[in-house]
């Protein structure tokens, strides 16, 4: 296996057009790794190595030839396995869709492919997207590459551990209630839910129709911009689909954030019981943006108990609706954290998902009136460092609310980003939020404070074993 | 738990049409408990222009 991680997008684009690395070695390169790393992490359910090495060949002849697509052409990636790629099972990770092959690539799937991006494998997720971390389904839950005893956070989970440990420079993910942005902080990666409505979720096994969206998680912001000029697009198949143009993602990133005016949501921290070292961490991202030139404020969210009534009744109530004949006649075939999270949803009334609704967009009307006033928002996403793995919670219920989820029933654009570390040693991070559709200035923001604080010189031990 | 909350939960289960583990029923109960607590913050009255985003457009008005 290689010592080093595998280098970010950006990076790898640079060395294939300098010509300084090939397609077949990068694809290579990642093949070993997943391969070396695979016992430790557990982030794929399957890898992909003869269907890569072809597609690495063919970029490599397109590449030399003089047909290179773009800036991602030659490069992997990974696929969350609930997503579709044509001819691979897409199971996931259940033994409901066991023997489930997809006949058609997901709408991102095809982009990244049209891209020139080379499949490497399909990674690991909580069940259906949701449940938990679990030891009664076909495959082990992924493990967290700074400390293996530790939760990867999820649903993405083998996204964030894949991208964490420099196997994969981008990996998908999917977010109903922060499935992208909860293993992106827990494994000191970037995440990006984007606003819904903005990727495509065609092809993409469904959890919550209208909180599911789907996004990436890379290493770095830059990267995360170079994803979603692939991703990002209206999509005619997708009912959820908005036809709003595409910006250049990358035409302000390098801009700094003089005069943008950042809301720091401070009182939500205590509102949603995130603890002193996470806290503080929050506090000295502001003060560091502050520094940057950013005109930093204090702002206040709705309660977050209104948010967790919203997502979670809407959540529970859509995926039971999915889910509710494979519930009532075969039960056993899915995790018991997984199996009693969607039972739940059959407990709740018509009216209580009506009334959920109604509040989403009394909801999302008062965080869109912040942004009259602020550009972005800071946020916690997550309460503190991730748990030990076999320590996380597996009741029907969750004792603690996800924060992430917010911006689910809000729809805003929402990223996670490391912004230090715990006393353990594990990673800490911050959410930033923009205006619907303005993933841009999200970007921008994040690139600035990415660059000013550092923390993405750092990388868990495992990836430079 | 109340008689008059069990019977609740109960009810709720048979209606879902799902079956529940003798071994798991207190803690399903629980959790339908804990549900409900948390979901009383619907019962606060709405106006009636108040409508659903049962499908959000947030791109409405974008172009």
């Amino acid at each position: 296996m290689s010592a080093e991680p595998l280098p970010t997008l950006a990076e790898a684009g640079r060395k294939i057009a300098a010509g300084e690395v090939s397609p077949v070695e990068l694809t290579e390169a990642a093949l070993a790794r997943a391969v070396a790393l695979q016992p430790k992490l557990d982030a794929f359910i399957e890898i992909t190595a003869d269907r890569a090495r072809a597609a690495a060949k063919r970029a490599e002849k397109e590449i030399t030839g003089g047909r290179r697509r773009g800036p991602l052409h030659g490069i992997p990636y990974g696929l969350k396995d609930i997503y579709d790629a044509a001819g691979l099972r897409t199971t996931a990770h259940s033994r409901v869709l066991i023997e489930n092959v997809a006949t058609a690539d997901a709408a991102t799937t095809a982009r990244l492919e049209e891209a020139g991006m080379i499949l490497i494998g399909k990674l690991a997720t909580h069940e259906f997207a949701t449940g938990g971390p679990a030891w009664d389904l076909p495959f082990p839950p992924a493990r967290n590459p700074w400390n293996t005893a530790h939760f990867t956070g999820g649903s993405s989970s083998g996204s964030g551990a894949a991208v964490a440990a420099g196997i994969l420079g981008l990996a998908m993910g999917s977010d109903t209630g922060g499935s992208i942005r909860l293993p992106a902080a827990y494994c000191g990666t970037v995440g990006l839910k984007p606003t819904y409505g903005r990727v495509s979720r065609r092809g993409v096994v469904p959890l919550c129709y209208t909180l599911d969206t789907t996004g990436p998680l890379t290493w770095t912001v830059e990267d995360t911009a170079l994803a979603m000029q692939v991703l990002a697009g209206h999509d005619p198949r997708d009912p959820g689909s908005a036809d709003v143009p595409v910006p250049d993602y990358r035409a302000g990133l390098r801009d700094d954030v003089k005069g943008l005016r950042i809301g720091y949501c401070r009182d939500f921290n205590r509102d949603g019981e995130v603890n002193a070292e996470q806290s503080a961490a929050l506090d000295q991202a502001a003060q560091l943006l502050a520094r940057e030139g950013a005109e930093v404020t204090e702002v206040a969210l709705p309660p977050n108990a209104q948010f967790q009534a919203c997502a979670r009744t809407i959540s529970h109530s859509e995926s039971f609706a999915i889910h509710a004949d494979v519930l009532r006649t075969r039960p056993e075939l899915y995790a018991r954290v997984t199996r009693e999270r969607l039972m739940l949803g059959g407990f709740l009334t018509a009216a209580q998902y009506v009334q959920a609704q109604r509040l989403r967009r009394i909801l999302t009307r008062k965080v869109d009136a912040l942004f009259e006033t602020v550009d972005v928002l800071l946020t916690a996403v997550i309460p503190g460092a991730a748990p030990v793995l076999e320590e996380t919670d597996d009741g029907p219920w969750r004792r603690q609310q996800p924060l992430a989820s917010v911006f689910n029933v809000t729809g805003h654009p929402a990223m996670a980003q490391s912004c230090g570390f715990s006393a353990t040693g594990l990673p800490l991070s911050a959410q930033f939020v923009g205006r619907h559709f303005d993933e841009a200035t999200v970007l921008r923001v994040g690139y600035a404070y990415e660059q000013a604080a550092g923390w993405v010189n750092q990388r868990p031990a495992l990836a430079t074993l | 738990m109340s008689d008059d909350a069990d019977s609740e939960f109960a009810a709720a289960v048979a209606r879902a049409g799902v079956t529940i583990p003798p071994e798991r029923w207190v803690a399903m109960r629980e959790a339908y408990v804990s549900m409900q607590t948390l979901l009383k913050v619907l019962d606060d009255p709405l106006a009636y222009e108040d409508e659903p985003a049962s499908m959000p457009r947030f791109d409405l008005g974008v172009k």
